[in-house]
């Protein structure tokens, strides 16, 4: 696990590096004409590298040994509301549909919800810098017990290697939110055994389901 | 949700984060907020007026945090349930915060966030808060936990988003009625579509109730694989394994530490280490508990004796006088502290071969207890003392008292059983204690079988006589309330009779509010009080 999170953290530094570069154009932008859509745009590199850089702590404390989920009941209906207000805006051309009736009649479930948070935001950003037109966000029960979250977009999907199982640190982004998915959808477990997973999929566009036990 | 005709109040050591919070809350609508400083201030406030949310930052300062208070205000039942709490905090006191332990906030909130944000959550756990008020109604301290169960399953019938919630409290007024087989069977029920860390600790309470101890164990145990934040299963863990094994025990409450440091667990550490004869461990964690805790709010008495017992075990004489001494400046001037204070300095010297000063500080103590009715814990520690001093008929005198007023709290009970064990006579207490005990059973059955037999002026001098001594006991207290209302139903409206129901009523009440059977008690009164009988208010 340690030279995995190295690599990681090569690759976040890389992100992080352009990422600022990426803020500092805006925030000049910004400074020419304050209205512009550079704000919304400033805002959403900002919280988009504060999410990298708490997925990859997390991966660091578990590689620790200090990682403990705090898992408690939170009402689906509000985390997705939640999860949409933390989103901000959708960039321009891309739709996003959210499909959850299911909540109404789950409820609450337990979970973390900050670090579900986390891994959901990362996988909709990505979904949204795929995307050609559209992105869905579907919470469901899932057919073994438990809940999943499946995110999807209409781009070209995932490259082979990483649907093979590579966490490829080295492509652009996906690699450090995909460990942490995995990573907590794993620490999510039941005292019966069950545990939670990742599952990636290209239909054809890129579909990311987190279940969660 | 409209915050406007809220009140709220904003607990933050800060000054600048207070002044900066106050603003968000102003613009998430709430404009009616009073502020507090320290602990102190808080409890100050929450005493003298009523709140529908307090927002409380998780770092207090002086050794305090947001979690402790809210701990010791609802213990304390000084904030009510229906009053929302909230507690703020900065993304590395999170796990800290999110830790369920018995006593949870209704929300955490990571810092930083906007004033739209805070805005929705309070809102949202004001909505819930409504939405429960009439089962929370009945949870006071003088609700009637059956009302509260009737609202329950009003609400149930009703469906809708807070269905979790409504079963999590009906689950736990079943578990204090000692309706056990009902409340494991909702627990079940709730386990079969979902995992949910309350419900599994739920699950092994009952298990254990009902006589499964290994069962509920290896149930906790496994529920802290999956949930190795869910204070409330360490808890539970370490009460159920230091039955039989405190070695154990002790290393289940050093977990829980590790997860989130507490006074109360610092304080229980301690306990089970100085059991387990492991004085440095004891030492070590009394004194996390008596010098965290500058705000003086959470230590007890119990911090500075456990500090001053575990020193002079290990020849530290110096440091348990001191400790000693110490206890005096930490707390105000009672009779318990008195007694406290003379009955463990009495216990050191016995250790440290100082005979003639032991039996000052003994002789000082029962002066104390003599003059003054003390809570359990200071008169077990004097009948400790009696034990160190060689006057063991007057610690079994003093057992047996404290033993009868609280038959039926376990708790105590265990404490006392602590006492023999200190003395080296584990099996003779255990006998003494189960003779009280059945005594106590035979006292009032008998009560109620001569009550039956017609003799019912009898039973009620022999209840009477009994409650009057024993005012924690709220068995005896109801039992006598309940002859004195069968006299007045056989007998005809008699004022002066009802009134010494209603007195014995309310004494029940302050003896253990959730009793199982104050309800009933509180039912009859009203069935067969005469016009001009004092109100049972709220019961």
């Amino acid at each position: 696990m340690a030279e995995q999170i190295d690599a990681l953290v090569a690759a976040a530094i890389h992100d992080a590096k352009n990422a600022l570069m990426a803020l500092d154009t805006q925030l000049g932008e910004i400074e020419r004409r304050p209205a512009s859509a550079d704000f919304a745009a400033a805002r959403a590199t900002t919280s988009r590298i504060a999410g990298q850089l708490a997925e990859l702590l997390t991966l660091y404390r578990a590689q620790g040994g200090q990682l403990r989920l705090a898992i408690d009941d939170h009402d689906l209906h509000d985390f997705i509301d939640d999860l949409l207000t933390e989103l901000g805006p959708l960039p321009a051309g891309i739709t996003l549909d959210v499909e959850r009736s299911a909540a109404a009649t789950l409820g609450s479930w337990a979970f973390d919800a900050y670090l579900v948070k986390l891994a959901l935001l990362d996988a909709l950003r990505n979904a949204l810098r795929q995307a050609r037109a559209h992105v869905t966000l579907t919470l469901q029960a899932a057919p073994q017990g438990g809940i999943c979250f499946e995110v999807a977009d209409d781009g070209p999907g995932f490259p082979a290697a990483i649907l093979g199982g590579e966490n490829a640190a080295s492509t652009q982004g996906t690699g450090l939110g995909l460990s942490f998915a995995r990573l907590i959808a794993e620490r999510h477990a039941t005292p019966a055994g069950k545990h939670g997973h990742v599952a990636l999929a290209n239909r054809p566009g890129a579909s990311f389901t987190l279940t969660l036990p | 949700m409209d915050l406007r005709d809220k009140v709220g109040l904003l607990i933050d050591d800060m000054p600048e984060m207070r002044s900066a919070m106050r603003i968000q809350l102003t613009d998430a609508g709430l404009e009616k907020c009073d502020q507090a400083r320290s602990i102190k201030e808080a409890i100050d406030r929450l005493k003298e007026k009523r709140y529908d949310l307090i927002v409380c930052d998780y770092n207090l300062g002086q050794g305090a945090d947001g979690q402790q208070l809210l701990e010791l205000v609802r213990r304390k039942q000084i904030l009510p349930l229906s009053t929302a709490f909230m507690i703020v905090t900065g993304e590395t006191g999170y796990e800290q915060v999110s830790t369920a332990a018995e006593y949870a906030p209704d929300d955490y909130l990571l810092k930083p966030f906007t004033a739209d944000l805070l805005g929705t959550r309070l809102g949202r756990i004001l909505d819930k808060k409504a939405a429960l008020a009439p089962i929370y109604s009945q949870m006071g301290e003088k609700g009637d936990r059956t009302k509260a169960l009737v609202a329950c399953e009003a609400l149930l019938a009703n469906g809708g988003r807070y269905t979790l919630d409504v079963l999590r409290l009906k689950g736990e007024l079943l578990t204090t009625l000692g309706r056990n087989e009902e409340a494991l069977a909702l627990y079940e029920n709730v386990l079969q579509q979902r995992s949910t860390p309350w419900a599994e600790v739920g699950k092994a309470r009952l298990l254990s109730l009902l006589g499964k101890d290994e069962e509920a164990t290896a149930h906790l145990q496994r529920t802290l694989t999956a949930y190795p934040n869910y204070l409330a299963a360490y808890d539970s863990l370490a009460h159920l394994v230091g039955k039989t094994d405190k070695a154990a025990a002790q290393q289940i409450v050093e977990q829980a530490l590790k997860v989130a440091p507490s006074t109360q667990r610092q304080r229980h550490l301690g306990g089970l280490a100085l059991e387990n004869k492991d004085f440095e461990r004891a030492e070590s964690a009394y004194r996390r508990a008596v010098e965290k805790d500058r705000t003086g709010f959470f230590k007890s008495h119990d911090d500075y004796s456990g500090l001053a017992k575990s020193c002079v075990e290990q020849g530290k004489t110096i440091e348990a006088l001191t400790a000693v001494k110490d206890m005096g400046s930490a707390f105000a001037r009672t009779p318990e502290l008195e007694a406290r204070q003379a009955a463990v300095e009495c216990q050191v010297h016995v250790k440290s071969g100082n005979e003639a000063a032991a039996k000052l500080a003994l002789e000082k103590a029962l002066k104390v207890q003599q003059s003054a009715k003390l809570d359990a814990s200071s008169a077990l520690e004097i009948a400790q003392a009696c034990f160190a001093g060689g006057r063991a008929e007057e610690a079994k005198a003093i057992i047996q008292s404290v033993a009868e007023d609280h038959h039926e709290n376990d708790e105590v009970l265990a404490k006392a059983q602590g006492v023999f064990a200190q003395a080296g006579m584990e099996d003779e207490g255990t006998v003494f204690l189960e003779a009280t005990k059945k005594r106590m059973f035979k006292l009032n059955n008998d009560a109620v079988a001569m009550a039956k037999a017609g003799q019912l002026d009898q039973a009620i001098e022999m209840l009477t006589e009994a409650a009057d001594r024993l005012t924690n006991n709220a068995q005896i207290a109801i039992n006598t309330a309940m002859a004195l209302l069968m006299h007045v139903h056989r007998n005809g409206a008699d004022l002066a009779q009802t009134k010494r129901a209603h007195a014995y009523i309310l004494q029940a009440q302050r003896a253990n509010a959730s009793h199982p059977r104050l309800a009933e008690i509180s039912g009859l009164y009203r069935k067969v009080a005469p016009a001009g009988a004092p109100p049972l208010e709220d019961v």
